[in-house]
């Protein structure tokens, strides 16, 4: 009995010291090239935030339409092809138009053609879905 | 909680920092369609007086803006005093040498050489009897 455990000790302790050695099993390679393999890529977990707090929107409604115009030629659009004309920021893109125009006067548009003038501003014509009527809006915004 | 009822007049910031951040947001708002109603009567054809209100509008807006920004940064301060990291913008600026630059105690520091030096040889003072 007490010779059976110390043989299993010795084995124990003859394995500890030697480690195990599997035989050495070399992956396959079916390709010639070496691409690098996908590591893990940890979310970042900031300590600080850099910006204090962040902007309050930029390109609001206000900030798109500057005015509306009320040349010969825009009245004629409105009494014509029922649209809007308006001067509005260079930065704006018709999306952000579109989104203004319903904030402020509550009026879907169809769509919207811009162009920069010569002089650097940028003019939207606005065409309104056919259930507005571009007269009204005009009156009701103030600038006829 | 007092509504800003006459709006075509200079809004004081004394009465904006009574407000709190909603009411801020919602004056600003205000102020903003104050602005833009302006500009669309400029077109419109109008007064002299009217054109000078639009000046007035734009600054009660960067008034109202002021008071927003000014007690936002100021309770941010407060709130990381005692936090070991601040965000970028509530740190000292001043330039980035300066802030590169060794701080007083590390410009003070000393060798123990120069300190032994020092205590025995003291720089002495002498004076002539007159």
């Amino acid at each position: 009995m007490f010779s059976l455990a110390a043989n299993k000790a010795q084995a124990a302790k003859k394995a500890a010291l030697k480690g195990v050695h599997s035989k050495t099993v070399r992956k396959v390679r079916t390709n010639t090239s070496f691409r690098t393999p996908k590591t893990l890529k940890l979310a970042r977990v900031p300590k600080y935030t850099r910006k204090s707090v962040p902007h309050l929107p930029r390109m609001d409604q206000y900030r798109v339409v500057r005015q509306p115009l009320n040349t010969e030629s825009s009245m004629k659009k409105i009494e014509d092809h029922n649209t809007l004309t308006f001067l509005v920021d260079v930065k704006a893109n018709k999306n952000q138009i579109k989104q203004a125009v319903k904030k402020l006067y509550d009026v879907d548009a169809v769509k919207i053609n811009t162009l920069i003038r010569p002089n650097g501003t940028k003019k939207a014509y606005v065409r309104l879905t056919a259930d507005a009527d571009a007269l009204d809006i005009a009156n009701r915004i103030g600038f006829i | 909680m007092a509504s800003v009822y006459c709006e075509s007049a200079v809004i004081k910031a004394q009465e904006l920092r009574n407000k709190n951040k909603a009411e801020l947001v919602k004056t600003l708002d205000e102020a903003k369609q104050e602005l833009a109603s302006l500009r669309v009567q400029k077109v419109a054809g109008a007064s002299s007086a009217k054109l000078q209100e639009i000046g007035e509008a734009r600054r009660n807006i960067a008034r109202i803006l002021t008071v927003i920004n000014q007690t936002q940064r100021e309770q941010l301060r407060l709130f990381y005093q005692k936090k070991k990291y601040t965000p970028l913008d509530l740190r000292v600026k001043k330039t980035r040498a300066m802030r590169r630059a060794l701080t007083p105690f590390e410009r003070s520091l000393k060798t123990l050489k120069q300190h032994k030096k020092e205590q025995a040889f003291p720089q002495r003072k002498y004076a002539v009897k007159a």
